[in-house]
């Protein structure tokens, strides 16, 4: 039993990280329309920009600067992806919007090994090491600040996109570009501020994960595609399925992972979510809370 | 059909033709002859680029038989690449199953396996689908991976030559005519397959799954009959793959390839015959020369691929395919192209 709570623990942690990239993903999904599979390659981008602003190696800036300027960094980002990249395919067909996430998923990847030939980097700390225990069970402060700040994220997320105009434009947009068009609403906008989102949310999971999971290495990429597991069980285009699923996965992965070893082989525990996927896609296409779009082909 | 002035079809048959004109057997005769006298004269590295460029055809004539024609993207192709490669490896050399057979057994092997997976096409399509293929890829190289018994697992296997019976392959040269006398049949058949009611089928569902349907076209069997071509494709790419490069591990067939191969159909002319011909061309050459030019500093060549996948698709969507029809209907119209 004292294992299990401890993988609820871990799972829960992961699963809050997984969301917050899913988060991302919906974001981009419901105002563009754009389906990014570049998301663990900006992840693990991110995470090397935080690495080298952090790090002691490398620009050793204290905290309060290293930190804003990460989020800077994935703004920036986001703004020259969707700005030079997407914006002369919009209203193309899907598969191309597919496909130039992938040159773009491509491009980073090459621009990551180029910068940081090391594959592997030490995340600095930010929080103290010790660790709380509840029960049999322990809690390090980390995965506590992790899931505090995911749960911070959802919540000023939930406010923007209730209070904020650009927050409730984006919903509208989701709703009905054509209409928000109509209103004077600048679409384009609408769609660079996704991405940016997108990027910081993905910059933040990523040095949540990298911090937690103990450095950054190329498995950073998979956690990336491991999020779309959440997306897909969650609903594509729900939030709050990407809330809810985030935690689900992290818990099949954890528990599934400690359980199934013995059965099969190692590593078991990072198929799980691919496996999720191919279930989900059988049973239940549009996941747990995602539109049903009632067609028959 | 694009014909020169004055010629004019007066039969079905002559309307179907591929090669229409004398000058198209002409050209046909004379790149079939270049093409087999290759070894005579190619350099030993130049084959086994020839060799390289010959196998990745096959591989994305299946793949754009599949998003190109029947519309069903899938970014898992390097997993049943892998699939076809073990199957041939596997059946070859532990079972003493002849080449040209265990050949044959890795297509069907990836075919069925990518039936599996594109079961989920019939009731999702786009994004939903890409991601399952790409879930597929991971599934399969995590059993490849740790079925060590079978597949030797992080080790890699290592492989036997290609043979036919008594004879075996062991020259670049040799495998080259090998593996050209598989592309040519597979470019044929590809462009055989795309003519036909299947092929039409295929269009119809691209274009428009729901009208597909409602016109008779039974989604069920199409969808599920073209992941087996291109996968069965795939399949045999894999088990050439494997024979020509003797040996193979899990690592061999990265998620990255399977991109590569959609940027090769992009680049090439998405659900055209010569797309992936140009496609595969196009990047194993830039493979092979910003490899050189870079000498080989870790990350360019993707920089490269990444960048060159964006570009195509922001300012030449229909590929260097289009580019050549261009040029075809230019040279065929000059000096009046009007």
């Amino acid at each position: 039993m004292a294992e299990l709570l401890q993988l609820v623990i871990t799972g829960i942690t992961v699963g809050m990280v997984y969301a917050l990239i899913a988060l991302g993903f919906v974001l981009v999904w419901k105002s563009s329309g754009v389906a990014n599979l570049a998301l663990g390659q900006l992840v693990l981008i991110s995470s090397w920009f935080s690495y080298a602003m952090l790090d002691p190696q490398e620009a050793n800036l204290p905290v309060w600067l290293g930190l804003p300027l990460v989020v800077l960094f994935a703004l920036v980002m986001g703004w020259v992806i969707e700005r030079i990249i997407l914006r002369p395919l919009i209203a193309q067909p899907i598969l191309s919007l597919i496909t130039v996430t992938l040159g773009v998923a491509f491009f980073l990847e090459g621009l990551v090994t180029f910068v940081w030939p090391k594959s592997e980097a030490p995340m600095p700390h930010l929080f103290p090491q010790e660790s709380i225990s509840i029960g049999t069970a322990s809690v390090s402060y980390e995965s506590l600040w992790t899931v505090i700040i995911a749960l911070i994220l959802f919540g000023l997320l939930s406010l923007y996109f209730k209070y904020h105009r650009m927050g409730i434009a984006m919903r509208a947009t989701a709703d009905d570009q054509l209409a928000v068009q109509a209103c004077g609403v600048p679409v384009t906008r609408i769609f660079s501020g996704s991405w940016m989102l997108a990027c910081v949310l993905a910059a933040i999971g990523g040095f949540l994960i990298s911090s937690i999971g103990g450095g950054i290495n190329p498995g950073l990429m998979e956690t990336g595609l491991r999020a779309f597991s959440v997306v897909i069980l969650g609903g594509l285009d729900s939030f709050l399925g990407a809330i809810v699923a985030g935690p689900l996965i992290g818990l099949a992965e954890n528990i599934g992972g400690y359980y199934l070893t013995p059965l099969t082989w190692q590593g078991v525990k990072y198929v799980i979510p691919f496996i999720i996927i191919i279930i989900v896609m059988f049973v239940r296409p549009y996941g747990l809370f995602g539109e049903k779009r009632i067609e028959r082909i | 059909m694009d014909l020169p002035a004055g010629t004019r079809n007066f039969s079905y048959a002559e309307d179907m033709a591929i090669f229409r004109t004398r000058t198209h057997w002409v050209l046909l005769v004379a790149l079939l002859v270049v093409l087999f006298t290759a070894p005579l004269y190619l350099a030993n590295y130049w084959l086994s680029v020839a060799n390289l460029i010959g196998i990745t055809i096959v591989a994305v004539t299946g793949l754009n038989l599949l998003t190109g024609y029947c519309g069903q993207l899938s970014i898992g192709h390097a997993g049943f690449i892998a699939v076809g490669a073990y199957t041939s490896a596997i059946l070859n050399s532990r079972f003493g199953v002849p080449f040209p057979l265990a050949l044959i057994s890795a297509g069907v092997m990836s075919g069925l396996l990518g039936m599996v997976f594109g079961i989920p096409s019939l009731r999702v399509k786009g994004f939903y689908l890409a991601i399952s293929t790409i879930a597929a890829q991971f599934i399969i190289l995590w059993v490849i991976k740790h079925w060590t018994g079978m597949t030797g697992g992080f080790n890699g296997m290592s492989v036997p030559y290609m043979s036919i019976g008594n004879l075996t392959l062991r020259s670049e040269g040799n495998q080259f005519y090998l593996i050209m006398v598989v592309v040519v049949a597979v470019v044929f058949l590809a462009k055989n397959i795309a003519r036909t009611r299947v092929g039409r089928a295929f269009i119809a569902i691209r274009d428009n799954d729901l009208a597909a349907e409602v016109m008779g076209i039974n989604l069920f069997r199409y969808k599920l009959l073209a992941f087996f071509i291109g996968c069965f494709f795939a399949g045999i790419a894999g088990s050439l793959w494997a024979h020509w490069m003797r040996f193979i591990d899990a690592d061999g067939f990265p998620f990255t390839s399977s991109i590569l191969y959609i940027g090769m159909i992009i680049i090439g002319g998405l659900g055209t015959a010569v797309g992936p011909i140009f496609g595969a061309i196009f990047i194993r050459l830039l493979e092979e020369r910003v490899l050189h030019l870079s000498g080989f500093t870790a990350g360019v060549a993707p920089m490269v691929f990444g960048a060159v996948i964006i570009l195509f698709l922001i300012f030449e969507p229909r590929g260097l395919a289009h580019r050549w029809a261009l040029f075809k209907s230019a040279y065929r119209l000059w000096p009046f192209s009007y």
